[in-house]
């Protein structure tokens, strides 16, 4: 259903829970705000598709990795604000780790001359 | 769990949660898309349609924030118990004696159910070892006389030729007898051995364990074979596989062993081997009325048991039409064969026990559930601090009971201990053949299993009241409430609960009086001869090496002649029975009738126990011949026949003196065997055939000349002393005779360790019985005890002060001894309520007492005034010696 012209930065699979863990790393945010710091930090090269990343958000949560609570939002609306929990933390070390020996792997070949 | 604590704390309903999340989302979308300067409408459309299928995220959303719940609360549940278990722990431990009478009651409760319970797991709980075990049935040849006969080999064999609703059918006999087997080493010896059909095997479903079992071929063949028990194999030939399609001679004559058979054959019967007896289709006549056989059927599959019983009543109806001189009246019953092997005496022992050890368990939990409401009185303000800090009234429920779990668990633990050392006992105490013989007990997982249910149920049990009472008040009325003045509510509950506990140690004692009058009654009777100092063993020779009677009775008298010989020995007679044992032919009876009376049809003839004895049998028994004379050297073999009979014999004549009286008597149901004639020349006192016989029985006795068997039982009084002392000198003077060793001796025992056997039933049910009843009235005054003792405690004040306004020992006195004796009389006189009502459910227990026996009510009467008085002592003592001054001034 995808063409690579229509998505040209589909995320890898797995890639969309080390972005949130890492984007939450930063401090407990709403679920718009962590799609919006994706999109700004990786300017638009990444593209978060909404309909998985509230999905990822409660798989992330039932596995203890982040905590909901409500706090309120910049509108001063109730909002469901995600943190990242120690558990969390530690996955986000791990998932890092990964992606680097991943990258730096995938780059050896890509880019050997 | 501070986190899921908080997420819990502030859940709202999952749909909204995501409704609010995700317009929220769509808001600060549209905002932002504003912002870049489209138009607001277009905007929020565009912001809704980057979320994609809305409806299917927010079902996938819904969906992982159920699951997500679910865990949370499943989580939180296991901490909230893993803290309450942890604060229990430490609450036992902060009060030592409370947990350690609280555990061991408890332990001693759940340890005695767990022996029961192994007892009836092992017995009626388990299905019989073989495949497929309700398709196996007991099928008996039923007639106006018995309900439950033996069949005869010729109707075994037509059953299981016409019927149409049993894969086979096959037999075995009922007893287990003796063949003397001439080892390898030229030594005899006595093996137990009992005989079967050759399709036994195949209906029980049995694969041998070495060799075959029978095969069709056997049994047309007539061929003498057996099948030895792994027992045998194992003790006598060490597992050698080369024993199987070997020969040994048994009873002089060679049979081949085919195969060895497991050990869960043996529960037809405890038996070294199984010889087959060959039931060919043409048998003579008179096998048609041989009812010897307990025949065993499998059913085709899927064949109910009442279809099976129609079917082969039908056969049994043609049988009756076509041999009417025999069958005439007779038809089948058909029962479960577990119910056979399992026997109504275990099954009615069995829940007697069940019963017992139940109300045992009660009162234990009545005991811990009054140690715990005494607790929740002084932890009121700690109860009552915990709820104004915002602990629900469940939570505090829940936690109390989490207490008594834990507390009933470690109990249970502890149970597991009692338990076993209660099965490591019991064994002893469980008399022969109570048990089906393979059935052995043990402390397995199921009743460690058994254990933790009966200590889970427990704990809710004695804790819920407890755990009501203590957060029935208010938590304002209980932190303003001086510690010393609470009673109301929780002291009524502990009031009944002690009622209820002397009811049921009431009910129990007074089982166990009647079932101690029952042990009374079998083992004090008149039995008719002198027990003591009497030495019994079988003697066996080899009928080869004895070919005939006369060489056979002269054996007899050379050993009798040596044995009277050895120091120590007053007398020396023979018997094919002993009283209270079991009899060398079985238990089949003889039918009677005297000559010259009017013919009586033979099914309604009496019947009389047989019993071949020497003439010396009287005197070594010293067993008084009351009428005429006893047998001596008159009564050869040659001479004419004799008999004496017993008192109740002589009684059935209405009046008539037997003394010179012709009987004639032959073995019940076969009319065709030609009957003994014999006259009567003597009577004999009358003595028991078995502890418990409800009537006397009908006896006759003929002299060993007239009808020599070659295994005999000898009977030898010492002159003093032990009889069983005797034991080496006699079997050195049998061997002196017998040079050869051709003679087995087996089954050496006293006539003392005979009846001792013999009401081992009686025994058994009144040892267990009276010792859990001990224990109950034990468990029950500590219940009296712990209830006066606390309530005088919490009543010092008020008896100081009413010492000081001048009342005396007597009136502080009445007051303590007042409340308690109120709670005994009303327990004592429900359980005895109790117990008049339930004493006609263990009738066919009794022997010689009445279910209302007054005695009885007596003794148990006495028995709980004795111990409440001596549980009522001590804090009434203390109570009669307050000091006013010293109970006033502390506060």
């Amino acid at each position: 259903m995808t063409t690579p012209s229509k998505t040209p930065n589909a995320l890898l699979h797995g890639a969309l829970d080390a972005l949130i863990l890492k984007t939450l790393a930063r401090g407990p945010s709403h679920g718009y705000a962590v799609a919006r710091f994706i999109e700004d930090t990786t300017g638009d090269a990444v593209l978060v598709e909404e309909g998985s990343l509230y999905p990822a958000l409660y798989r992330l949560e039932r596995r203890g990795w982040v905590e909901a609570e409500w706090g309120t939002s910049e509108l001063g609306r109730r909002a469901k604000l995600y943190r990242l929990t120690g558990a969390g933390r530690t996955q986000l070390e791990a998932e890092m780790a990964t992606w680097r020996r991943f990258s730096a792997g995938v780059s050896k070949v890509l880019f050997s001359t | 769990m501070k986190r899921s604590l908080r997420s819990w704390l502030w859940r709202v309903p999952i749909d909204q949660e995501i409704d609010e999340e995700l317009a929220l989302h769509i808001e600060m979308r549209t905002r932002e898309l504003i912002d870049r300067g489209m138009d607001p409408h277009e905007a929020r459309e565009s912001a809704i349609s980057r979320l994609g299928d809305v409806r299917r995220l927010k079902r996938e959303m819904a969906g992982l924030g159920r699951k997500r719940d679910r865990e949370m609360r499943l989580t939180l549940w296991l901490e909230e118990l893993r803290d309450d278990v942890k604060f229990a722990f430490r609450q036992l431990k902060n009060s030592p004696a409370f947990t350690l009478v609280a555990v061991l009651t408890l332990a001693l409760g759940i340890g005695a159910n767990s022996a029961i319970f192994a007892l009836v797991d092992a017995t009626l709980l388990r299905p019989l070892p073989y495949g497929q075990p309700d398709r196996l049935v007991t099928i008996w040849e039923t007639s106006d006389a018995t309900a439950r006969g033996f069949a005869s080999p010729s109707n075994m064999v037509d059953w299981k030729a016409r019927n149409r609703s049993f894969e086979s059918i096959a037999a075995f006999t009922p007893g287990v007898g003796s063949m003397v087997v001439s080892g390898r080493d030229g030594n005899a010896e006595t093996v137990s051995r009992q005989w079967v059909t050759a399709g036994i095997f195949d209906v029980l479903g049995v694969k041998p364990v070495a060799g075959r079992t029978f095969l069709p071929e056997d049994e047309q063949q007539m061929a003498r074979r057996v099948v030895i028990s792994e027992g045998y194999w194992e003790t006598r030939f060490n597992r050698d596989p080369s024993v199987v399609g070997s020969d040994i001679k048994m009873d002089g004559r060679l049979y081949t062993v085919v195969g060895v058979a497991p050990k869960e054959f043996e529960i037809l019967g405890r038996t070294s081997m199984w010889a087959m007896q060959p039931f060919p289709r043409n048998l003579p006549p008179r096998a048609r009325a041989a009812y010897q056989l307990q025949v065993v059927g499998r059913m085709k599959p899927g064949v109910a048991i009442q279809a099976a019983q129609s079917d082969l009543a039908a056969v049994a109806a043609g049988l009756a039409t076509e041999y009417p001189e025999f069958n005439k009246g007779r038809t089948v019953t058909l029962e479960p064969m577990h119910d056979t092997m399992i026997g109504s005496d275990l099954k009615v022992t069995s829940m007697l026990f069940v019963g017992v050890v139940g109300f045992v368990l009660l009162i234990c939990c009545a005991n811990v559930a009054n140690l715990l409401l005494a607790r929740a009185t002084a932890r009121g303000r700690e109860l009552a601090v915990r709820s104004a800090l915002g602990a629900g009234r469940r939570r505090i429920i829940r936690q109390l009971l989490t207490e008594s779990v834990v507390l009933s668990l470690i109990g249970g633990v502890l149970g597991v201990g009692v338990g076993a050392a209660i099965l490591q006992v019991t064994p002893v105490l469980i008399p022969e053949g109570l048990l089906p013989a393979t059935v052995t007990l043990a402390f397995d997982l199921r009743v460690v299993g058994f254990c933790a249910i009966a200590a889970l149920i427990v704990g809710v049990v004695f804790g819920i009241a407890p755990a009501f009472q203590a957060t029935a008040v208010s938590s304002t009325e209980a932190m303003g409430a001086d510690t010393r003045t609470t009673t109301g509510g929780g002291g009524r509950i502990r009031g009944w609960l002690v009622v209820g506990e002397v009811a049921m140690a009431v009910l129990l004692l007074f089982g166990a009086g009647l079932l101690l009058r029952t042990l009374l009654a079998v083992q004090s009777y008149d039995r008719g001869y002198r027990a003591e100092s009497v030495l019994t063993m079988l003697v066996d020779p080899l009928n080869s090496s004895y070919p005939t009677p006369a060489r056979l009775q002269q054996f007899f008298d050379q050993v009798e002649a040596e044995v009277r010989a050895v120091p120590g020995v007053a007398d020396v007679g023979w018997s094919s029975a002993l009283p209270l044992g079991e009899s060398l032919y079985g238990d089949f009876a003889l039918t009677y009738e005297m000559v010259g009376d009017p013919p009586v049809e033979e099914a309604r003839k009496p019947t009389t126990d047989y019993q071949v004895v020497s003439a010396t049998y009287f005197s070594t028994l010293e067993l008084p011949i009351v009428a005429g004379r006893g047998f001596d050297a008159r009564d050869t073999k040659d001479s004419p026949r004799v008999c004496i009979v017993n008192e109740a014999f002589s009684r059935s004549l209405g009046g008539r003196n037997p003394i010179g009286m012709q009987v004639s008597f032959r073995v019940a149901g076969s009319p065709t065997d030609k009957p003994n004639v014999g006259e009567i020349v003597g009577v004999a006192r009358q003595v028991k055939r078995r502890p418990d016989e409800p009537r006397d029985f009908v006896q006759i006795y003929v002299p060993m000349a007239h009808d020599l068997s070659d295994d005999v039982l000898m009977l030898v009084r010492s002159k003093t002393g032990r009889a069983d002392a005797l034991t080496p000198a006699v079997r050195a003077a049998i061997s002196r005779i017998d040079k050869e060793q051709l003679v087995s001796v087996a089954s050496v025992t006293t006539l003392e360790d005979v009846e001792w056997k013999a009401t081992g039933r009686q025994r058994f049910r009144a040892v267990m019985v009276t010792a859990f009843a001990v224990l109950a009235v034990l468990l029950a005054m500590v219940g009296v005890f712990g209830i006066l003792a606390y309530s005088v405690q919490q009543r010092m004040r008020d008896f100081g002060v009413r010492r000081a306004l001048g009342a005396t020992t007597n009136d502080v006195l009445r007051l303590v001894v007042g409340d308690a004796v109120r709670v005994i009389v009303t327990g004592a006189a429900i359980g005895l309520v109790l117990s008049a009502l339930s004493g006609r459910l263990i009738v066919t227990l009794l022997f010689g007492v009445q279910p209302l026996d007054l005695t009885t009510f007596a003794m148990v009467t006495i028995v709980v005034a004795i111990t409440a008085a001596l549980s009522i002592a001590g804090p009434a003592w203390r109570a009669a010696h307050v000091d006013p001054a010293v109970v006033l001034r502390s506060k």
